[in-house]
């Protein structure tokens, strides 16, 4: 067996034996079954569906109460039907401020002398609560736009909303389901998957080679394999494992999902297709033949993993950014920036398959954003094969962004 | 046709010359010692033999030629910071390191194992590296060193963390795998064992070699005019041509005047009956050699 292939099975078979790997490896998908499980016994036991337990769970808890008005401008008569117990008129704040005291109601609006000149209308709250606004409360809309119509119930619903828009596509490909809160649920667990999984096999790798710093093999090792054998061999076992792991991660949520696609409601064209386990494997072998080059470099100059602390935290951060902008990665899939973060490399693996788990994307970008991770893997690779030599690997210095990038081009 | 042949080999790390112009040979079957002190630059010039750093001049010669990656399997290395993998099996790490010194797994599973019978290992084999003494791991070291039956082997301070049985031990592995031809380089510190393997010996101060030779060259280019004498009985004062009489490890020490020869000291005290039971040339110990000889050029860094 050639060294390489040694030095290869040596590392595959300690990573895989770790009882850390093993723990996570069969973790995740179990908790995954669990809340399938724990779905199933709620849908049985109250009826609803799978779906909208789920809707739920991500919902904001409502005050059931109802909510008070003073109304100054004068142009509120009458309360719109269906609303007369979810809305109270007060006559002055003094006693709306008294019943929000003692929790008759949830909240009042205070609707200005000049309401309809500037739509200025105060609501008051006991909670603070920036990020929400009035949005929650969807009777003062029903108020006011009732008010403004003089009680004409048809054209206060097409104020409230005008469009009530049906979306055909031309193309035979199954829309996402918006109303499914599952179709942006697989995205953010597919992005969280894929950076946890580039991130740990990378972080192994720079375990694996300061390990053999610390404890002094390496001196061994260097009169025994070149150093090209020892960093290819580390390159493929610890990609190996991390292959491994994503295939049983994302497998398990496949067959999870798929056989449960009458729990969820989704319909039968949103299951996970095998496409997406097959665009995973290449983007976590691209993806991880790049952050594990960068780790190996890191982890070739440094003397131990406690110095390397920081050099990580540079090299991780593009794998960070796509986190960042999760939500305009999964509302907005086809969003300029999406795409060129799903297009550039140190972002692609994990936002290119948050996109393609959330709607078609054009096999040109796929393709485009393969290549170019390929590239600058071959790149990577390349350099820190000539940075991974015997007299950085046995000296060993502190770590200096600047010197790293300066091995890091001065040997590709 | 030397083992190991190394010519005028220089090494600079920044302004810091480590090796200067350093030459030796290394000839099958025999033990030579690297000797010097701390950061003289016998760690450095191992390392370039091995090919771990590359000289800045000077060439190396190792089994008729340049060092190649099929060579490094031909040798046995003990770097003087040593290192298993610690969470590993004790067999498994003995087994993939001789696998990566070329042996087959059958090879190095059966090798390991009776090496692991001798140095009395066995019932340790299932542990971690990390469990085992500092002895325990010294002679571990020792086994992937051996393993794969080297015909050069480069030990680093063999003796470190060693109680005297163990010492007693590898001194007998040594002396046996020179008996079998094996070309054997010792760094060491402790002069004494030095004294007791070695039949060449390069002593190294600053980088450069500063006392190169056979042992027992070095000792009679070393040694005083003196003698060492054991008798029952009480020597003479004003022995002829002896200048002073001292204590030395239980016997006398007679300094001998200039031009005085040794046999003219024998024949006196024969003619005067005095009973001998030890008579000899004063030898000094390496480690007179080794203070003597660093002071000289300069002493330790």
């Amino acid at each position: 067996m050639s060294k390489m292939l040694l030095v290869l099975r040596n590392e595959f078979v300690s990573t895989v034996r770790r009882r850390s790997f093993i723990l996570t490896l069969i973790l995740i998908p179990l908790v995954g079954m669990l809340s399938v499980v724990i779905i199933n016994i709620i849908q049985k036991s109250t009826g609803q569906s799978a779906g909208s337990i789920v809707s739920t769970l991500f919902q904001p808890t409502v005050s059931t109460l109802p909510e008070g008005f003073i109304d100054e401008s004068g142009l509120v008569k009458v309360i719109p039907p269906g609303y007369e117990y979810r809305l109270i008129r007060f006559n002055n704040e003094t006693d709306a401020k008294a019943s929000l005291a003692s929790k008759e109601i949830g909240a009042y609006f205070i609707i200005s002398k000049d309401y309809l000149q500037s739509g200025s209308v105060i609501y008051v709250r006991p909670d603070y609560n920036p990020m929400s606004g009035v949005s929650q409360s969807s009777s003062i809309d029903a108020l006011m736009a009732y008010a403004l119509t003089n009680g004409n119930l048809n054209l206060a619903y097409r104020i409230q909303d005008p469009i009530n828009a049906t979306q055909v596509s031309v193309t035979n490909v199954e829309q996402r389901n918006v109303d499914n809160p599952l179709t942006y649920i697989i995205p953010y667990i597919v992005t969280f998957l894929f950076y946890i999984v580039i991130l740990s096999s990378s972080t192994l790798m720079l375990s694996s080679i300061t390990n053999e710093k610390q404890n002094r093999v390496m001196e061994i090792l260097m009169t025994s394999v070149t150093p090209a054998e020892l960093l290819s061999g580390k390159i493929i076992a610890l990609g190996l494992a991390g292959l491994l792991q994503t295939v049983v991660w994302l497998g398990s949520g496949m067959l999870l999902l798929n056989s449960s696609t009458s729990l969820f409601a989704l319909s039968s064209a949103f299951q996970i297709p095998v496409s997406l386990l097959i665009w995973g494997v290449f983007f976590f072998l691209l993806g991880y033949a790049v952050y594990a080059s960068l780790m190996a470099g890191i982890g070739a100059l440094v003397p131990s993993l406690r110095e390397a602390s920081q050099a990580t935290t540079i090299v991780i951060l593009p794998m960070v950014v796509p986190l960042v902008f999760i939500n305009q990665l999964i509302q907005q899939p086809n969003s300029t920036l999406v795409v060129i973060l799903s297009i550039f490399p140190l972002t692609a693996p994990s936002t290119m398959m948050a996109r393609l788990s959330s709607i078609p994307v054009p096999i040109w970008q796929i393709l485009l954003s393969l290549g170019l991770l390929a590239l600058t893997a071959i790149f990577l690779v390349r350099a820190i094969a000539g940075l991974f030599r015997t007299q950085n690997l046995l000296s060993g210095t502190a770590f200096s962004l600047k010197y790293f990038l300066r091995m890091l081009f001065s040997r590709a | 046709m030397p083992s190991i042949d190394v010519r005028e080999i220089s090494k600079k790390f920044g302004n810091l010359q480590a090796v200067d112009k350093v030459s030796f040979t290394v000839e099958p079957g025999e033990i030579f010692g690297l000797l010097g002190p701390n950061g003289a630059g016998k760690t450095t010039s191992l390392r370039i033999i091995l090919d771990i750093f590359k000289p800045d001049s000077g060439t190396i010669s190792v089994l008729d030629g340049p060092m190649s990656e099929e060579k490094k399997n031909l040798i046995g290395y003990l770097p003087e910071e040593r290192g298993l993998y610690q969470e590993m099996q004790l067999d498994r790490c003995l087994i993939y390191l001789a696998t990566l010194k070329g042996l087959t797994e059958s090879e190095a599973r059966s090798r390991v194992n009776d090496y692991l019978v001798r140095f009395d290992l066995l019932d340790a084999r299932k542990k971690k590296v990390k469990e085992l003494s500092k002895g325990m791991q010294q002679k571990a070291q020792l086994i992937t060193t051996l393993v794969h039956e080297p015909q050069i082997v480069i030990i680093d301070e063999p003796f470190s963390a060693l109680d005297p049985v163990n010492t007693q031990m590898v001194k007998d592995i040594l002396l046996e795998w020179r008996a079998k031809g094996t070309a054997i380089v010792m760094c060491t510190h402790q002069m004494h064992n030095a004294e007791e393997l070695c039949d060449r010996l390069a002593l190294i101060n600053r980088g450069r070699v500063v006392l190169y030779g056979a042992l027992h060259e070095i000792q009679h280019q070393f040694a005083r005019d003196a003698i060492v004498v054991e008798s029952s009985q009480d020597l003479p004062d004003g022995l002829p041509g002896v200048t002073s009489v001292q204590k030395h490890n239980g016997s006398k020490l007679l300094t001998l005047a200039k031009g005085v020869k040794t046999e003219d000291i024998l024949r006196t005290l024969l003619e005067r009956n005095i009973p001998l039971e030890k008579f000899e040339i004063a030898m000094p110990t390496l480690d007179e050699i080794f203070i003597q000889v660093v002071k000289e050029s300069g002493g330790e860094e």
